[in-house]
């Protein structure tokens, strides 16, 4: 992969504010083109990183690249990128059309060619109508879309997004999710988002990367790391997840089998004979059998009806487990039930406890 | 309402005109005795009569000492906000324990005793031999920055702090940022400010007590020495109530350029 | 981003405040340790005898004791005024509360000698106050109102009540209801309610009300000096003497001396009545 496609580099950059290490050497690339995110809980680092890129804070140690040009010592006033701000950040004493002007005209563009693409910009976003509207005088919603327009207008190497959709309520925040994508897609720049919320990152992103206290833990496709987490805080980031620990007693081929406390279960992998995992299984791929059949036995302890899927509860002798059941037909199983448990080799994962 | 809280809210709200009525009442008198027509003061007034303003204006002492105010004022509230708004917006997002001390030395002027500043500086003056008139102008900065730096710290914290970044963000470097971002959002702080501390200047006497010098004296200081050496009385009411009448014309204007709201919360 | 720049806008107004504020404040205390001299500002040797001979002066000491009480009695006064109209006015709706308050701020901007001089023409042998109860009939001959200790407190306090109902009333109509309604839905009656809840947190606005009347009492030249004349002279007065008399280190003394005392009247009512505990740490 050459230099002239990865649009963002981090090379072993630190971040600290007085004894709070913020960003702990962390190493990027992002790819032109692409959505990435960087998800976390708070204070994980996530949002310093993002500021690393911008410019607005200045890394301890390490480098920032956008294009391939070193930019650590270069302002963010000089730096090639646009941001939507989490509060939006629209001037209030400017039209929302000369907030969208605004990064054109620090370009020197001629005043005739900037009202030409405000015009655009304001169409891409579904906003011509509000051009001569004041910031004060629109919803939420609209204001997100003029800054989104004012960041995109300049047509910058990376366009940064510190947690764009937090203050949308949720119905609102899908939709524009789904714009957003279309929007990056149609245009082709390279984003990167700041989220806490992992479904908005595995809905919005190409690929992501999971943070925890300044460290980035794993980066994936949201696909990878959500079906593959390497650590137990991934695994339990993105959603719900069982985990059960063992022992591997026997192999044969790529698949193993597991003695745990609950009761035997397969995997595939190259864990050794011998060797204590433990392993990760998403909710949604615990399957719930009668009880003469084969898994771990368990009791179900709770039954939980969401719409689309019922969430079960259940206890085993290795300890809580969670299993989701798709509506799809009548649902057989009843609180004080006993059943066994069980999944595709493939749907296991064995965790590492270090980064990605 | 029981009848108690009705009676306790009856008792503060003549409590209130009252203490209104009080605090009031001297300068609405100040003003009544201005119009008098008698050489001496009588309440009630047995008419109204504009001659103690002529006398006001035919005094060369008065006219000078007035002319001296004004121009004293507005150079020093020009100065002042000048310094308080770069104070302000130095310390506008700052934090800590440095902040907090600068901060707290930009308005210690404010509850300062005004009198031992005059002696002080007028020590110094003495010492270095400095002139009448820019000594008088420092020390009316002293006294008058407070105020500019308060107005104009409460509208720069005000500002969302994306705002500085969004324009960053774009392009937009230091300067430019200032004038087309900041400036425009909090420029009621500084004239409000500048107003304040018009006023406050113009009505400046403590530090100017030792201050001033013979042909330099200011309005107030006129005022109070015709009051102590028993002076024609009646021409410092006429004084006085010019005073009152720029100051309620500069209230007036900072109200309709900030609200009401925003000078008592400053306050 | 913290530049440079950004630091350098700091240098104007410090270099401001450190030259004509800190430095000839710490010059006149640097005056006020040596002795007197009859040709110089002040003399060579280092001493502590100003301070010194202040406190032992049996006059001076009087003038301190006079002093201390005049501020009790108008810090007492404008308390028992101030907080009720305080409250009052801070449980008025919003637009008639601006006014007041506007109404209140507007002769605080009026120069102390224009408000003391109408005290003057109030108290005074031919002023209002006289010839009405002369035109009633209640007395023969004027009244000797001015001039004296009462009409400096009475004046004073009128002329220092706006600031501390200013302060109370923003710090009152900034409290959270929702504080007097838990109080309410817990059992406490409106006296109750009062007592516990909002005098409480109101402390604030009376500590900042209170050192702003305390520390203007202690300086206010102008109005001692018309309302009290020659005999109700204060501490601050003694300094002006000084000055005119060309005693430099002594009115330097004097001048510390009241300094030390807003000082220690300021850490008094900080520490009594703690409004840190209410306000929170940060800011």
């Amino acid at each position: 992969m050459s230099d002239a496609q990865i649009d963002v580099r981090l090379a072993a950059v630190r971040k600290s504010f007085g004894s709070v290490v913020a960003v702990h050497n962390v190493d990027l690339e992002i790819r032109r083109g692409t959505i990435f995110s960087l998800l976390g809980p708070s204070g994980c680092g996530k949002t310093t990183t993002l500021r690393l890129i911008a410019g607005f804070e200045r890394p301890d140690a390490g480098d920032v690249y956008i294009r391939g040009e070193r930019v650590t010592p270069i302002p963010p006033y000089r730096r090639n990128f646009s941001m939507v701000f989490q509060s939006y950040a629209l001037f209030p004493h400017l039209s929302v059309a000369e907030n969208v002007a605004f990064g054109l005209r620090m370009r020197g563009m001629a005043r005739s060619r900037r009202a030409e693409a405000v015009r655009d910009a304001l169409a891409l976003v579904k906003l011509d109508p509000l051009a001569d509207r004041y910031p004060r005088q629109l919803s939420g919603g609209q204001q997100q879309r003029v800054a989104l327009a004012r960041a995109i207008v300049v047509k910058p190497a990376v366009l940064l997004l510190d947690e764009p959709l937090g203050a949308l309520d949720k119905m609102l925040r899908e939709e524009m999710q789904i714009e957003l994508r279309s929007l990056q897609q149609r245009l082709g720049i390279t984003a990167v988002f700041v989220t806490h919320d992992q479904e908005e990152a595995l809905t919005l992103s190409d690929r992501v990367a999971v943070m925890r206290n300044g460290i980035i833990e794993q980066t994936g496709a949201p696909r990878e790391i959500y079906d593959r987490p390497r650590t137990e805080f991934v695994a339990g980031f993105l959603g719900a997840s069982n985990f059960i620990d063992g022992t591997v007693v026997a192999r044969e081929g790529d698949t193993a089998t597991v003695e745990t406390s609950a009761g035997r279960a397969s995997l595939r992998g190259d864990s050794a004979i011998g060797q204590r995992v433990r392993i990760a299984i998403r909710p949604e791929r615990l399957r719930m059998e009668r009880f003469d059949g084969a898994g771990l036995p368990a009791r179900v302890r709770d039954i939980v009806y969401r719409g689309p899927v019922t969430h079960f509860y259940l206890e085993s002798a290795g300890g809580p487990l969670i299993s989701y059941q798709q509506n799809a037909g009548a649902n057989e199983w009843a609180v004080g039930d006993q059943v066994r448990c069980a999944w595709d080799p493939e749907s296991a994962v064995v965790l590492g406890s270090g980064r990605a | 309402m029981n009848r108690a809280r009705v009676a306790g809210r009856t008792l503060r709200g003549s409590g209130t005109v009252i203490a209104t009525t009080l605090i009031l009442v001297p300068i609405a008198i100040v003003v009544v005795a201005a119009f008098s027509p008698e050489d001496y003061f009588e309440f009630p007034p047995p008419g109204l009569s504009g001659r103690w303003f002529v006398e006001f204006f035919r005094l060369e002492n008065m006219r000078s000492a007035f002319a001296l105010s004004v121009e004293l004022a507005l150079l020093a509230a020009t100065l002042s906000t000048v310094l308080g708004t770069l104070g302000a917006l130095f310390l506008a997002r700052r934090r800590g324990a440095v902040a907090a001390l600068l901060q707290g030395l930009f308005l210690a002027p404010l509850v300062f005793p005004t009198i031992i500043l005059g002696v002080a500086l007028l020590l110094l003056y003495k010492t270095l031999g400095m002139p009448v008139f820019p000594g008088l102008l420092l020390a009316h900065c002293i006294v008058a920055m407070p105020y500019g730096f308060r107005t104009v710290l409460a509208s720069a914290q005000a500002l969302d702090p994306a705002l500085e970044e969004a324009g960053q963000s774009l392009g937009a470097g230091p300067l430019r940022t200032f004038l087309l971002l900041t400036l425009p959002l909090i420029w009621q702080g500084v004239l409000s400010g500048w107003l304040f501390a018009f006023i406050v200047s113009f009505g400046e006497l403590n530090t100017a007590l030792f201050l001033t010098g013979p042909g330099v004296t200011t309005l107030p200081i006129e005022i109070f020495s015709y009051l102590q050496f028993q002076g024609s009385q009646l021409v410092i009411a006429a004084a006085s109530t010019l005073q009152i009448a720029l100051i309620v014309i500069l209230v007036t204007a900072i109200e309709r350029i900030v609200g009401i709201g925003r000078i008592i919360r400053a306050r | 981003m913290k530049s440079a720049w950004a630091s350098a806008l700091v240098v104007p107004p410090l270099a401001m405040t450190a030259l004509f504020f800190v430095a000839p404040v710490l010059y006149l205390f640097w005056v006020s340790l040596h002795e007197a001299s009859p040709s110089e500002l002040y003399g060579a040797a280092l001493t502590m005898q100003n301070y010194a001979a202040v406190f032992a002066d049996s006059f001076y000491v009087a003038i301190i004791r006079r002093t201390l009480a005049v501020a009790a009695v108008i810090l007492g006064l404008s308390l028992v005024i101030g907080y009720p109209v305080a409250y009052f006015v801070a449980l008025l709706p919003p637009r008639r509360r601006m006014l007041v308050l506007l109404l209140l701020l507007f002769p605080l901007m009026v120069s102390n000698v224009v408000r003391a001089y109408g005290w003057v023409a109030l108290l005074g042998r031919r002023g209002v106050v006289n010839t009405g109860l002369a035109s009633v009939g209640l007395i023969d001959a004027p009244l000797d109102l001015l001039y004296s200790t009462p009409a400096v407190v009475v004046g004073l306090m009128t002329i220092l009540l706006p600031y501390m109902i200013i302060s109370i009333a923003n710090a009152l109509a900034a409290l959270d209801t929702r504080y007097e309604e838990a109080a309410q839905a817990l059992g406490a009656g409106p006296v109750r309610t009062f007592l516990h809840v909002t005098l409480p947190l109101s402390t604030p606005g009376v500590a900042s009300g209170t050192l702003l009347v305390l520390l203007l009492t202690l300086s206010a030249y102008v109005t001692i000096t018309l309302l009290g004349g020659p005999r109700s002279k204060l501490l601050v007065s003694m300094i002006y003497d000084g000055v005119t008399a060309f005693q430099w280190p002594h009115a330097a003394a004097l001048a510390f001396i009241l300094l030390a005392l807003a000082l220690a009247l300021t850490m008094l009512v900080l520490a009594l009545l703690r409004p840190a505990r209410v306000q929170g740490t940060g800011r």
